[in-house]
């Protein structure tokens, strides 16, 4: 008996022996490490649809190898990535690529360090209108063109630097990097960019209700006050639009918390309600202020005394624009500028009025007052901007960073707002008295301003990629909540001619690799190294006649015999 | 392309070992299970030190050469040399002569060590498609391992299997082995106290196995030779 179990023992102990063994071979051969040499953060271009018209680059993926602008002339770069660094960036060269549809593996433009919101910090720009020029006039060729291959944005960085330097040096001696001779080999490894589907808008609104007295039948006249919070750039992922809206939105945010100290003693608080509203879609032609605008009461619309709108009021000097649609003859246009005007000459700062009409079967909307002007409220639009902006223009693009943002000019347009607003509300008009004075309780606060206007710098706010429980528009909506009386929050789906596509970021890794001939000349070094051994190990144990006998046939079985 | 590298550095580090085993007498002489065999002691061996370095070393944090930490690697090292006696003197072998036993030991111990050490390194790095040369160097490291262990099995079966030697030859026959067994430990002296770069520290193993190599050879023939 105890026979019969040894034999059956020893199978089983085989048995799991071979599967452990199976098990070893399975995980050793799926052993794939990260070996790169360098990895990190790069943002995609983005890619869009507008009225099935396909734009921006339209891959994700990459695989190819390197090649920097030192490439030589009438090689065929169709499996090569190249490379440009900002400062060597040459327009018409990148337009001419474009426009001719020649073939490129892929395109990478490295962005100064100073300009990250990761790590770029508070360092001072050098050539601010040069860079800032560039970059404009660079994200327009790329939004406006489709672009059949991958095209990627990335921080200069020291890893990336000395990769750039050795293929620089490889292709002035000309030797372009192809898998039979080596050189950089950049790898995204990213899935096929997929549409976005129903993408969403979120409208923020805050109500700070007027004092109702016993006498007052009707409803309280309302006063709005609306800015944009999201962007669209080339790079979604970097679209962070500190200017554009970034400083509307901090201006927005302070005049609430001003309106709220004054508004929470029944003693101090206007005859006038407040609406604040944050509104999302606005590069898209302000689809959500418009969606918010339809959602309301007819009674509520119709209680709008007027609305100010900010659009960019972050880098100004010393003159400010009031956009308006009406006439400027217009009685109620009129009061709103006068009242601005006279808190601008006190403050020593100059306003101008703009008219711009609208065209109601031209459904390009330039400015936000436009879609309250089509609804018959009056509006106009606070901006430093002179002219009115193309489509998809000054929506917050790759040079719309902290550091081109100045937080005084915020608080003195602040400042401006909020004073009018009040002279109108509490009947000052005219008066010389200054509600918001400095070193008072009222005062506007610069610390508030600039702490938000940091946090703004540094969160991308494109609306397709912002979802529904997006944290900062929480975040936002929290903040107004702290100012207000009510606060609702309203989705709306992003429809209309714009089609978004996803994957704004990704992993690039870098790897130095070595031609294919390299390895075959590798095997026969090796091959005649291992020969070479061979025999000499047989001559100095066995003797020269063993290495020839090992060459030489066996003599013939037959002839032996015979 | 990868695996075509990982198969370059693989024939680079084991096909040494396969082709000393066919272009020598030793195939004539089927002496594979005494390799086998040595490579089982190696296998052995390096449990035990492995346990003993776990229990007995503490980890540095920097990558300096601290005396007292090499000193203490270098006694493990010398269960090295405990194995390699073991194997050579214990293990019953077959009818051979002592010269292809101690070519057959060290070729199995060397094998083994080859083995052990290089084949998950090139199997996981050099499969990647980053290139770098550390995977050619460490080839050569293991062929420059052959020579040292050959030489070191042969010093060593100088010591202990042949009785009779001529009397001055002795201390420079410990003396060699002395060198020979504490190579691991001049190697790391190199590359951690002096700093020197691994293509730099490969070659100057390579130089010293062959020159190690030449001298046991010398000291075998003389103590071979039939003296008056």
């Amino acid at each position: 008996m105890a026979n019969s179990k040894k034999p059956g023992g020893l199978r089983e102990m085989l048995e799991s022996m071979y599967s452990v063994i199976a098990l070893l071979f399975i995980l050793v051969a799926c052993v794939e490490l990260c070996d790169a040499a360098a990895a990190f953060d790069v943002y995609r271009l983005i890619q869009y649809d507008m009225s099935g018209s396909p734009f921006g680059s339209r891959f994700a993926a990459l695989n190819h190898h390197a090649a920097s602008l030192h490439f030589p002339p009438g090689v065929d770069l169709s499996r090569t990535v190249l490379i440009i660094p900002l400062r060597e960036l040459n327009i018409t060269f990148v337009r001419e690529y474009i426009n001719q549809k020649k073939p490129l593996g892929g395109l990478l433009v490295l962005l100064p360090e100073v300009l990250s919101f990761k790590t770029g910090g508070n360092n001072q720009v050098h050539e601010k209108e040069k860079m800032k020029n560039l970059l404009a006039e660079l994200e327009r060729l790329l939004i406006h063109s489709n672009i059949p291959y991958p095209v990627y944005f990335a921080f200069e960085n020291d890893e990336i630097d000395t990769a750039l330097a050795d293929i620089k040096k490889n292709d002035l001696m000309g030797q372009p990097a192809t898998a039979t001779t080596g050189g950089y080999k950049f790898v995204i490894p990213t899935a096929e960019p997929k549409k976005v589907a129903s993408p969403t808008m979120t409208n923020i609104q805050g109500w700070l209700s007027g004092l109702k007295t016993d006498g007052d039948a009707n409803q309280l006249p309302t006063i709005a006050i609306v800015a944009s919070y999201d962007t669209f750039g080339a790079a979604p992922a970097l679209s962070v639009g500190s200017d554009s809206n970034g400083s509307g939105i901090v201006a927005l945010l302070e005049i609430s918390r001003l309106f709220s100290l004054l508004y929470s003693n029944p003693k101090t608080r206007g005859r006038y309600n407040l609406l604040f509203g944050l509104t999302s879609g606005g590069p898209y032609n302000y689809n959500g202020t418009q969606k918010w605008l339809r959602s309301f009461d007819q009674r509520l619309r119709e209680s709008i005394d007027y609305a100010i709108c900010l659009n960019s009021i972050g880098s100004w000097d010393n003159e400010l624009w009031i956009h308006v649609s009406k006439p400027p003859e217009n009685a109620y246009i009129k009061q709103i500028f006068e009242g601005l005007s006279n808190v601008a000459e006190e403050l020593d700062l100059k306003v101008g009025l703009k008219h711009k009409k609208i065209n109601i079967s031209n459904p390009r909307v330039a400015w936000e007052h436009e879609q309250f002007s089509r609804l018959r409220v009056t509006a106009a639009t606070l901006s430093e901007l002179s002219v009115t902006p193309e489509l998809l223009e000054s929506t917050g693009g790759l040079f719309d960073t902290r550091q081109y943002v100045n937080e005084t000019a915020i608080v003195r347009g602040v400042k401006l707002v909020a004073e009018s607003l009040a002279r109108h509300i509490y009947g000052h008009q005219g008066k010389n008295i200054q509600i918001f004075a400095d070193e008072s309780s009222l005062a506007v606060n610069p610390a508030y301003i600039r702490s938000w206007l940091d946090v703004l710098s540094q969160t991308p706010r494109v609306a397709p990629f912002l979802s529904k429980d997006d944290p900062f528009v929480m975040a936002l909506k929290k903040e107004l909540a702290g100012h207000v009386d009510e606060v609702n929050v309203q989705h709306e789906t992003l429809e209309g001619i714009f089609t978004f596509y996803d994957s704004t970021s990704a992993r690039l890794n870098i790897y130095q690799v070595a031609s294919v001939t390299f390895d075959l000349l590798l095997l026969l070094v090796l091959g005649s190294y291992l020969i070479v051994l061979f025999s000499f190990l047989v001559i100095t144990t066995r003797g020269l006649d063993d290495l020839i006998s090992l060459f030489r046939r066996p003599p013939s079985r037959k002839l032996k015999t015979a | 392309m990868t695996m075509f590298h990982f198969f370059n550095c693989a024939i680079l580090a084991f096909g040494p070992h396969a082709v000393y085993y066919s272009a020598t007498p030793l195939s004539e002489y089927d002496t594979l299970g005494t390799s086998v065999k040595a490579a089982l002691v190696y296998l052995g061996t390096a449990l035990v030190k492995l346990v003993c370095l776990a229990t007995f070393l503490q980890v540095s944090e920097n990558d300096g050469f601290d005396p007292y930490q090499e000193l203490l690697k270098a006694l493990i090292g010398f269960i090295d040399v405990a194995g390699l006696y073991f194997a050579l003197t214990q293990l019953t072998h077959r009818n051979i002569s002592q010269n292809h036993k101690f070519q057959a030991v060290g070729l199995g111990w060397a094998f083994a060590d080859s083995v052990l050490h290089r084949l998950a390194p090139l199997w996981v790095g050099a499969r990647g498609l980053e290139f770098t040369w550390d995977y050619i160097l460490q080839g050569l490291e293991a062929n420059a391992n052959l020579v040292l262990s050959i030489s070191l099995a042969a010093l060593g079966s100088l010591i202990w299997l042949r009785k009779n030697k001529p009397k001055t030859l002795i201390p420079i026959i410990y003396a060699c082995a002395g060198i020979v067994a504490t190579m691991p430990s001049i190697t790391s002296y190199l590359r951690r106290g002096l700093g020197w770069h691994f293509p730099k520290v490969v070659g100057f193993e390579l130089f010293t196995s062959l020159v190690m190599a030449f001298i046991s050879w010398q000291l075998f023939s003389a103590c071979q030779r039939p003296y008056v």
